[in-house]
Order: structure tokens, then sequence, then C-alpha cells
């Protein structure tokens, strides 16, 4: 018996989504992704000054719009070779860094966790403790995190002064200098995280768990801890989270976090698969528009153009479909963690690939390194020296430039010309995970991870698909942007 | 679903949120609109005797960036307090419920609550293309606002792209992105711009409508008096540096580091009308201007087709301002910024002559950098 689900709009989730799923014999044989929101960017930002985009791509999304500017930004330093500043370069990090901290927060505890406290699970014996701690907007825990997030997000005042949609970074660096007094609320407001994610999330010193190196160290320590991390473990075991939403697609890091001399993550791409690493090449990214709502157009980034065509037969979402070497990548939290070597991670994904409950652990485990690396930042600001590189930038030429957002790679394609913008084409990390098919009918890594999953009589209520879609973190305004 | 009886007050009280926290909510609150202590005794007495009003919070075509800046409103209980208000009803991107689930609680809201509620809506309606730039639930969004409008007491617009288009209406406006009030003719639109506005705003503005069942005051435009009737030049910090003739020339020169006016890097802070430096951001501690970056008017209508938001008035030369106005063109933002320019100049003439008349004076006791 093979019948057609239709599962949107959703909710928890950023912007607009909708599946159409194929079910035979309960499970899911195949999955069509789309993406129902466009807005048009790249048209937009067509003819204007080259620096107009840095105020109007963080516009395209509400929740990571730091990754934005500095994706803008790093492509436009790419156009002419030009450094920032170092100082400009750490207080971007810092930012950047807060933004995707927050975001993490913002998905384990709003967007992932209550969907455990739905009366689907009330069989279950953990089913009362968590709805009581997770449930929508009701939740014990909401109490403690939202402070929490908004005291972090005073970062943003201090450096960047206003989140979202942030105006102090410039191809030079940031507008703003850090004084002495500056950096210690910034090292108070680091500080107030810890303590966030010591007490509340993990339930143990960020070095204790960053010790953590392999799936039996961290079944052992999560035995009797009753922190919001160990609480999802111990849900992840029982309902086997870690053979839920698997595939074993590629999964790439443009690097995240550009350091002096290297990025934090490193960048590169790791196959699950084979377990092995390999250097990540920018020239091998294509956007196949076979199956969007899109005109046909080059398969090069650097050459392509973003028309819509809402009249296409063979399309079926506003979002284009980016492949690596012609094979669609996974990004995101799990993706860094996985090329940069994380051992806790890579021993996870050696056993179970990516899935459900890896990713959702990377982002947890990223959160861990990223406070202790902002404290490091924030001492090696070096207040005297400047924040802005004033070096006379051409604004002619083209240029990529990469940031690595909560959700996973960000690229922005950009050609200049008389200091106006003359292309400007943008991937993001949603745009990678929830592509829809491409030419050669290959499926999106949302579409690979669905296949199989078992919905028996739940249908649209299948609590399993919610998991899986939200495991990826979706920002669908990011995606078609 | 709360009863339609239940008022605010025990909604909360069940939610656990003590009495003590309550009343600081409402003194915060009357604070914030301007209401004094009398406000405070009101809005605690609406509160508790009055039915909860509900409130149905939609996105369209949008980035979710309003709903970002509302989840961090600086006081914790503002934002657990209004959110528990509008938990009771729908919003797209926090609520529990999923998919038809959540469409069928929206649908039971609206006969229940038939003009009674609020109807809250970040973002916009496409209208190209019959509206297939924004599909929600199978059909297009302009279709279930109109719906939801038809039986609302009111609707708010957050931001800039509910209240002007924002971003996404920029030239050429692909997807003919939409401000509420040219689609909803019939209710009363309450804009609150920016983008997105500041948190403290939306609370406020939400909580004065709560609270005493009638929207705020508005201007000619839409938007509320209390929050939107000062340019963010009147109450700048670095004000004192405009009237001096203090500017900075460049990002993170000498004059940045002392905090002189940003005018000259493009701010449009003289002619934006929003609460940012009095009320700033992320919990008070900051805003666009602080940072060291001019304000981009982000909640002033039209401000993405205004012309670039950097050379404009980066590329003035000293006072050189009438040479550089002919490049600009007779755009309005252009002819805005020509005046604020003149005034600039005048400012600084008048205290450069007064210094004159007055050399060298050492306490400068005369010439209080202030012009008429």
């Amino acid at each position: 018996m093979s019948r057609r689900l239709i599962i949107g709009p959703f909710n928890r989730v950023e912007g607009d989504l909708e599946l159409r799923l194929d079910i035979a014999e309960g499970a899911v044989a195949s999955a069509e992704v789309s993406s129902p929101l466009y807005r048009g960017f790249e048209q937009m930002l067509l003819g204007r000054p080259a620096l107009d985009g840095l105020a109007l791509v963080p516009r395209i999304c509400g929740i990571c719009s730091v990754s934005q500017s500095l994706a803008a930004v790093a492509a436009l330093r790419a156009v002419d070779g030009i450094a920032a500043a170092p100082n400009g370069v750490i207080a971007a990090n810092l930012v950047h860094a807060a933004e995707n901290v927050a975001d993490h927060l913002t998905h384990f505890y709003l967007f992932f966790m209550p969907d455990f406290a739905r009366a689907s699970y009330a069989a279950r014996p953990w089913h009362d403790e968590i709805a009581a701690r997770f449930k929508a907007m009701q939740g014990s825990a909401l109490a403690q995190m939202l402070p929490a997030r908004a005291r972090l997000l005073q970062i943003m005042g201090l450096i960047a002064g206003k989140w979202p949609h942030s105006l102090a970074f410039q191809p030079g660096g940031t507008t703003r200098a850090i004084d002495l007094g500056d950096r210690v609320q910034l090292l108070a407001i680091i500080a107030d995280l810890r303590v966030f994610l010591e007490t509340t999330l993990l339930g143990d010193t960020l070095d204790n768990v960053l010790a953590l190196d392999s799936a039996d160290a961290l079944n052992a320590w999560r035995q009797g801890r009753s922190s919001d991390f160990a609480r999802f473990l111990a849900i992840a075991d029982d309902l086997k989270l870690d053979q839920l939403g698997r595939i074993a697609l590629p999964l790439l890091s443009s690097g995240g976090y550009q350091a002096l001399d290297a990025p934090l993550f490193a960048a590169g791409v790791f196959d699950p698969a084979s377990a092995s690493a390999r250097a990540f090449d920018p020239s091998l990214i294509t956007e196949d528009v076979a199956r969007a709502w899109m005109r046909d157009t080059a398969l090069v980034p650097a050459s392509a153009e973003t028309l819509p065509d809402a009249d296409k037969s063979a399309g079926y979402s506003w979002c284009k479909a980016p492949r690596l070497d012609g094979q669609p990548a996974e990004v995101g939290a799990l993706a860094r963690q996985a090329v940069d070597g994380q051992p806790l991670i890579r021993d996870l994904l050696q056993r179970a690939g990516p899935s459900v409950a890896t990713r959702v652990i990377a982002r947890l485990i990223e959160t861990a390194r990223l406070a202790i690396t902002m404290q490091h930042w924030a001492m090696q600001l070096d207040l005297r020296q400047p924040f802005l590189d004033h070096t006379p930038r051409c604004l002619t030429g083209s240029g990529v430039g990469f940031a690595e957002a909560a959700r996973g790679t960000l690229g922005h394609f950009i050609e200049l010309g008389d200091g106006r913008i003359r292309r400007y084409q943008i991937i993001a990390p949603t745009t990678w995970n929830f592509s829809p098919r491409d030419r050669l009918g290959q499926a999106g890594p949302l579409e690979q991870a669905l296949v199989g999953t078992v919905v028996g009589d739940d249908g649209a209520q299948s609590v399993a698909v919610q998991h899986i879609v939200r495991s990826f973190d979706p920002c669908m305004v990011c995606a078609a942007h | 679903m709360g009863a339609a009886t239940e008022t605010f007050y025990e909604v909360i009280r069940r939610q656990g949120i003590t009495r003590r926290s309550f009343i600081k909510f409402c003194s915060l609150t009357a604070t914030s609109l301007g209401l004094g202590s009398m406000g405070a005794s009101q809005i605690a007495q609406a509160l508790e005797s009055k039915p909860r009003v509900p409130v149905i919070w939609m996105h369209g075509l949008e980035c979710t960036c309003c709903s970002e800046s509302f989840i961090r409103s600086a006081h914790p209980l503002v934002k657990d307090v209004v959110l528990s208000m509008i938990s009771l009803d729908y919003d797209d991107t926090l609520m529990a419920a999923a998919g038809h689930q959540a469409e069928a609680i929206l649908e039971e809201t609206r006969k229940k609550h038939k003009g009674q509620y609020v109807l809250a809506v970040e973002g916009n309606p496409p209208l190209n293309e019959d509206g297939m730039f924004c599909i929600d639930g199978g059909r297009p969004f302009v279709e279930k606002l109109k719906e939801m409008a038809e039986d609302a007491m009111a609707v708010v617009a957050w931001g800039s792209c509910a209240s002007w288009g924002c971003v996404q209406a920029a030239k050429p406006n692909p997807t003919q992105a939409t401000p509420i009030d040219k689609v909803i003719r019939n209710k009363p639109v309450i804009k609150v711009p920016g983008c997105p506005p500041i948190a403290e705003v939306m609370t406020g503005v939400i909580t004065y409508i709560i609270t005493f069942g009638k929207l705020p005051e508005l201007d000619r435009q839409g938007r509320p008096k209390m929050f939107y009737s000062q340019r963010i030049h009147d109450k700048c910090y670095r004000r004192p540096h405009f009237d001096a003739g203090q500017f900075v020339e460049q990002w993170d020169d000498d004059a940045a580091r002392k905090g002189f006016c940003l005018y000259k890097m493009g701010c449009k802070g003289p002619t934006t009308y929003n609460a940012c430096s009095t009320v700033r951001w992320n919990g008070g501690v900051s805003f666009p201007i602080q940072s060291g970056h001019g304000c981009i008017g982000c909640s002033e209508d039209g401000f993405w087709d205004k012309g670039s938001f950097y050379e404009r008035l980066t590329t003035i030369q000293q006072f050189g301002i009438e040479a550089n106005a002919d490049k600009i063109g007779a755009t309005v933002a252009g002819a805005v910024g020509v005046a604020i320019a003149a005034h600039a100049a005048v400012t600084t003439v008048r205290n450069l002559s007064r210094r004159k008349e007055v050399p060298d004076s050492n306490g400068g006791d005369k010439s209080n950098g202030k012009s008429a």
C-alpha cells in the first residue's frame, strides 16, 4: 500500500517548509523537500554600491545575520586580497561565536527538545520530567535558557551595536574599537555563559565534557547525571536516535572562525563512509536548478544568475541544489567537528554515521569548545592596535567568501565592477541540507535522511519525521533567500 | 486553550510567576510606556480583572528577526509574561503543535475570539505570481492573512517588512512584497517599524493593547507615538560632537575612538524616528551608533532604496557639501541629507566663528557649542 503525505507548514522552524512523502508499508519510500518562500536578494543586490551589500545581506536572515555579514565581508576581502586588522577579525569572531552559540541553544531548547514533550511519548518513563522541562513556551528550562541567551547576546551590543542585522562588520575589520572596560564586560558575559553551560546544559565542567573521547566514555558520563544534555542522551538511547535520519554523504566545512593563521575549526571534507578527510576545493561547488523554480543558468555560482520561474513544471522548491564535485553534501556543526577531528564526534560517526543523535551532540560539543575559545579571543585583543585596516580597496573583480553559520557552510560569490555589484550568488547552509533533487535525480541530504523512516499509522503526525527535520536545524529563509 | 474568561493574571499565576514579579512587570511596562506610577496600578488592575486579549502571531515573507528580537527583551519576565499571553493561541515559530494541528488551532482561535483578538504579523505578503513566493500551508500567505484579519480587532505590523516592505521590497522587488496596510484596508493597522524593532518597544506596544484593549496613540504614519516621536539624532549621546562639528572621517580613526559624530560616515540618525538612542539594544547595552557605525534608518519607509548607505555622505570632504549634493541627485533622502549637512555646516561654522570671537578663551565658557 502506497500513499502520499504532505507535511507542512512546520512551526518551530525558521521560515516555511513543506515535505511531500511517499509512504509504502508504513515507511517513507521517497521524500521531496520544498522551500515555499522566496524573496530575491540576488536580484535586489545587482547594481547597488559594493558596500551596500553589507546592509542588505544580513537581512536575509534574522537568526544568522552575522554569518551573512561575515561571508559578504570575506568575499569583499577576497576581491582585492587585502586582509583585515587582526583585532577586527577577533572581534568579529567573538560576535559570530556568540550568534552561533545562541543559535545552538535556541535549537536545543526551543526547537528540538519540545518534540519529546508530545503526548505521543506519554508512555515513556522520562515523559513527565521532559514535558515539565521542555514543553514549548511553558517548560521550566525556558526560564533559565532565555535569560542566559539574552545575556550572551549582550556581546552583540558591545561589539556590533545591535543584533540581528548588525552593521559593524567591514572589509577592513570592525567599526568599533574595544576598550579595557568593554573587555572586562566581555569576559564577564562569557563567564556567565560558561556558568549556564556547566550548571544547566552540561552538568559538568567544559573541560570534563570535552575530555570525553568515545561513545563509551559519553555513555558512562551521562549515567546518573541530571543535566539537559544528559536528559537528551537518555532519550536518544531509549528512542535509538542514532539510528534515525541516517545518511552517509560527505560532510563539508569551509573552516569555522578565521583566526590569524588557520581557522579555529579546520576546513575540509570528511567522508563518513570511509572515515577519510580531504581538502575543500571551492571550485568544485555547483548549483543545479533542474528541480527548482528557477530559470536555467550556469552551474558554477561565479557565473550563475538567480531568476525565478514560478511556472516551471519540473520545479518543486525555491531552493537550488548545491553539489560538491557533483554530490550532495551535509553541512553543520557535525560536519565542522568531524572535519576538525573532534575525537568524540569521530567515534560516534564511526559507529552510526551522521544521525539525529550525532547532529545534536555535535552542536553541544561545539558550544562547549566555543565558550572556551571565546575567553581566549577576548584576552587576545590588543587594545592599542587598530580594529580596522584603512588600506584603500579597489572594489573591482570577483571573490568568494565563506563563513560557517551555526547551520553550516555559507558562501557568497560576488563580482564587482566600478564599485558596484555585478553579480551576487549566495549558497546558504540549508540550501545544502534541504536541497531538492538535481538533474541526475540525486536527492538532497534531508530527502535522503527521511527515506526509510517508519511513520506507521501516524502519518503527518509522525514525530520521527519532526526529529529528523529539526536535527538539521533548518533555516528556510536562508535556504532560498 | 485557556477559557475565554480567564484573566491574564490567572494565566501567569498558573504558570508559576510570582505576584512580586507580576507587579515588577507592571511598573516596568508602565515606565516604558511613559505612564508613570498610576499607570502601573492601572496595568495591574486591568490584567487582574479583564479577560485576556488573545494574540495570534503570523509570519509572512520575512527573516524572523522580529521574533528573534522579541524573545530577547531585557527584563526576563517581560518576554516570559508576553510569551505566555501568546502561547495560548498561535505562533508559527515557537508553538508546540505542528502542521495541520497548528492550522486547526488557528481556525479555532479565529472563530472563538471573533472580533476580539489581535493579529500580529511579522513579514509581509508577496503579491507577484498570485502569491506563489510565500506559500503557507499549501496556499498563498496573502489569503491566510486576509482571512485572519477579517475577524481581528486590530492588526499589529511587526517590523519594517510588515510596515513598509523593507529590503525584500528593494528594487526591483522581485516578489512584489507589499506592506500590510496596503492589503488590509478595513482594520486598524499599527506599525511597529524597525529591522527588527527593539524588543522593549514590541513588548511595550503589545502589553498596552492587551492591557487597555485599545491601540496606543498613533502618529500620521500609524506608528505608536510613545516610541516613534523622536529622531535618533535628538537623543543621541554623540549629539554634542555633532553640534561641536567633531566628526569621524574613517572607521576606527582617532575621532572614532573619541566617539565623535558619525554623520559624515552616512549616519541617518537625523532623519530616523525610533527609540534606539534611548531604549537601546540587547538589554540596553548599545545601539548601532554606539558600535561606531552610523544609523541606516531601518525604521524609516524606503530606507533600502534611498541611495548608498555609506558613499553618499562619506565622500563629503570637509564642507564641500554642494558639490556632492549634485552627485546624489534629487532623491528625497538626498535632499534631507543636504539639509542636515547644511545644518551641520552652519553649526560648525558658527562654533568656529565664535571661537574666533573669543580667541583661546581658557574655559570656553561663553561658547557652549549650541546653535539655534
